[in-house]
């Protein structure tokens, strides 16, 4: 069967073989891949560039007028950076805060709470391999039925208030009032990928050796103790990992919190992605330029956590001392 | 400095019973090796006695006292892993003081013990260093401090040589030895490697299937095997079995070949069925009478050698000649037994063959 399949295969690529010779196969095998990334990838990316170096609301790139940085200096343009109200494009700075409140609880707890549960995940414990799995499940729902999910928990005659109401108290507005809905937004996104943390730190500490532990239990180490100076060390490649991806991921929140809040009350859910989108494609005019430019800046603060991220793994690897 | 027994250990995982009922005192200062083959419950009786795990039934005691429900850091002991279990990310400084400063002692008085261990082991100038940094044997040196360090009632060691290559596990067997002498500390050592065990032991506990074979001196086992199993696996190389029958108490006689004398009387009734055991420097070459064979390789050691023979009935034996032979292969040649000659009854259904009068 299998060598069937082999024989299938070796034909084409000896032909591509005696074509292009063996020295040039390893390109023709990315070839495909390289295409992909080009059109799907690359070519945006270049695209993106172009628009934000250009005006106008037309969409063709051609039609476009070049306007240098005009873009960036529009988006930037306050009177004080910390005060929405006196920047011109106030609602993207309005996103960016929005965002960088979000950012800042969402991946603590994220961290805090899949690191708690891979630490429970991996004692020994009845039905661990269900637990596992329903800590996972969130990860492969599609975003939009994660927020249909909640909303249906929150809404003004949702579960939740049934529940409230039930037990005796008033109809709170979770999604209708802006303290409480910037809150569900935290927890829907944590619960949402909190899985796929957890597993990561599930096989960091998996990794560390059980010997230790008996080491550490010969030399009679409280348990504190041993999770503070042999768990959490050992975990550090783990964690940075988990830190930087959620931190990435955090910037990028956009589609179970668009479905869940629409950004709203008002603007008070409204992140950068969404402002991006809406600037680009749903609001009446299509500043495109404006949209090309947040998108850049944001790929720029991105790209000096994967730095970071980049620079604090090798440090970590060097410091584990392997 | 203490002393261990352990009476009537059992350990069962789910419905295996691994270790059957085993007996055993350690006297203080006391080397003993628990020697066995692979599975047969080494690691899992050294982890009862550690507290590592806990038995299903029978006690452990250290110094009288029955420690079955101390956890292993009240217990007095230390352990050296296989696997070394050093920290990774601390120095060795640190793998060496961690342990200690769980204790609360003084700094001083842990700077004088890491001191004290590192010079003993030769690790001085590596205590700033990471385990990665280190080499497989300086590695292991670590771990013995660490456990020097502690200043344990008995240390554990679980098979600790082998990961080292053969050159530098004869060296750390060497310097285990002179650290016990030095320590006048009891010890329980793990292996599955009989050199070790010959070389080290105060007293070899032969472990099989979870039962303790025989226990004894190194020489007591090499020249008293109490059956057929701790006769093979104790001594290299090992000993040669034969399928043999008595005749009378004196002689004994291998398929048709002509009867063999026996160095001294065996208690064997006549016609009785026995398996024969020789230990190969037990085994010489003689002109006339002796099992006719051919010789088929023979190793050249320089101060001995080792002749491989195949008897006229197929099977093989091993002879172990001081100093150098001539012979070589394809050489018929004829082997009567020089030294002792232990016989084992063939009786069925006796999981351990007794060794009927080792003569
Ligand atoms: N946690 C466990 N669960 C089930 N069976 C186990 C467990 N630990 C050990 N055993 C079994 O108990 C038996 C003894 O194991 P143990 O590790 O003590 O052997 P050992 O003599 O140390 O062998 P080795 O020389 O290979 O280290 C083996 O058959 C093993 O499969
Ligand atoms: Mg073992």
């Amino acid at each position: 069967m299998i060598t069937t399949l082999a024989r299938l295969i070796d034909a084409p690529f000896d032909a591509l073989q005696r074509r292009f010779g063996a020295a040039r196969m390893p390109y023709v095998f990315v070839a495909p891949n390289l295409l992909v990334f080009g059109i799907f990838v690359a070519a945006p990316m270049i695209l993106n560039v172009w628009y934000a170096i250009t005006g106008g609301t037309q969409f063709m790139p051609a039609d476009r007028p070049y306007v240098g940085a005009s873009n960036f200096a529009e988006l930037l343009d306050c009177t004080n950076h910390f005060i929405p109200a006196t920047c011109k494009q106030d609602r993207f700075w309005r996103a960016v805060a929005n965002t960088s409140w979000f950012v800042a609880f969402q991946v603590i707890g994220l961290v805090a709470i899949s690191l708690l549960t891979a630490l429970i995940l991996n004692r020994r414990m009845p039905w661990r391999g269900f637990f596992r799995a329903v800590f996972f499940y969130p990860v492969l729902l599609s975003p939009v039925v994660v927020a249909l999910i909640w909303k249906w928990i929150l809404q003004p005659d949702g579960v939740l208030n049934a529940i409230v109401v039930g037990s005796g108290g008033a109809r709170v507005p979770f999604l209708l009032d802006p303290g409480w809905a910037f809150s569900w937004t935290i927890v829907v996104s944590i619960w949402a990928h909190m899985g796929f943390y957890t597993l990561i730190l599930l096989a960091g500490l998996q990794a560390i050796p059980a010997d230790l532990y008996e080491a550490a239990e010969m030399d009679g180490t409280p348990h504190v103790r041993v999770f503070w100076r042999i768990t959490l060390p050992l975990l550090m490649p783990n964690m940075l990992v988990v830190l930087v991806l959620a931190l990435i991921r955090a910037v990028q929140s956009f589609d179970e919190i668009f479905v869940l809040t629409g950004g709203g009350p008002g603007t008070a859910t409204q992140y950068i992605v969404q402002y991006i989108y809406e600037t680009a494609f749903a609001n009446q005019t299509h500043i495109l330029g404006l949209a090309a430019t947040a998108s850049m800046l944001v790929g720029g603060v991105l790209l000096v956590l994967t730095l970071l991220q980049l620079a604090a793994s090798a440090r970590a690897r060097g410091e584990a001392g392997r | 400095m203490s002393s261990l027994a352990l009476r009537g250990i059992v350990r069962e995982f789910g419905h295996l019973r691994v270790i059957h009922g085993v007996d055993l005192d350690v006297a203080e200062g006391e080397f003993v090796v628990f020697v066995g083959p692979s599975g047969c419950g080494k690691s899992t009786l050294l982890r009862i006695i550690a507290g590592l795990d806990q038995p299903n039934g029978g006690d452990v005691l250290i110094d009288g006292i029955r420690v079955n429900d101390r956890r292993a850091a009240e217990r007095g002991l230390a352990m050296v892993f296989q696997s070394y279990a050093l920290y990774p990310h601390m120095t060795v400084r640190q793998n060496l003081a961690f342990g200690l400063e769980n204790q609360r002692l003084a700094k001083a008085e842990i700077d004088r013990r890491i001191a004290e261990a590192a010079r003993m082991l030769q690790i001085e100038h590596l205590l700033a260093r990471k385990p990665g940094q280190l080499s497989g044997g300086q590695r292991q040196r670590v771990a013995i401090g660490r456990t020097v360090t502690r200043e344990p009632g008995i240390f554990l060691f679980d098979e600790p040589l082998s990961n080292l290559d053969a050159e530098l596990r004869v060296q750390m067997r060497v310097e285990l030895s002179a650290l016990h002498k030095r320590l006048k500390a009891t010890m329980i050592y793990v292996t599955h490697d009989q050199t070790e065990a010959m070389t080290m032991a105060d007293r070899i506990v032969v472990l099989r299937g979870g039962r303790v074979e025989q226990a004894g001196s190194p020489l007591h086992l090499y020249n008293h095997p109490a059956n057929r199993f701790v006769a093979g696996f104790i001594g290299s190389p090992r000993m040669n079995f034969l399928e043999a029958v008595a005749q009378g108490g004196s002689t004994i006689r291998v398929d048709d070949m002509p009867p063999v004398p026996l160095p001294a009387a065996a208690e064997t009734s006549d016609g009785e069925a026995v398996t024969l055991g020789v230990r190969p420097e037990h085994l010489g070459f003689v002109a006339e009478d002796g099992l006719p064979g051919t010789v088929d390789i023979v190793e050249h050691m320089g101060g001995e050698s080792y002749v491989y023979v195949t008897l006229a009935n197929g099977a093989r034996l091993t002879l172990r000649n001081p100093g150098q032979t001539a012979l070589h292969s394809g050489e018929p040649v004829r082997i009567g037994i020089s030294g002792a000659a232990h016989l084992f009854s063939r009786a069925e259904g006796e999981p351990a063959i007794a060794a009927r009068r080792p003569a």
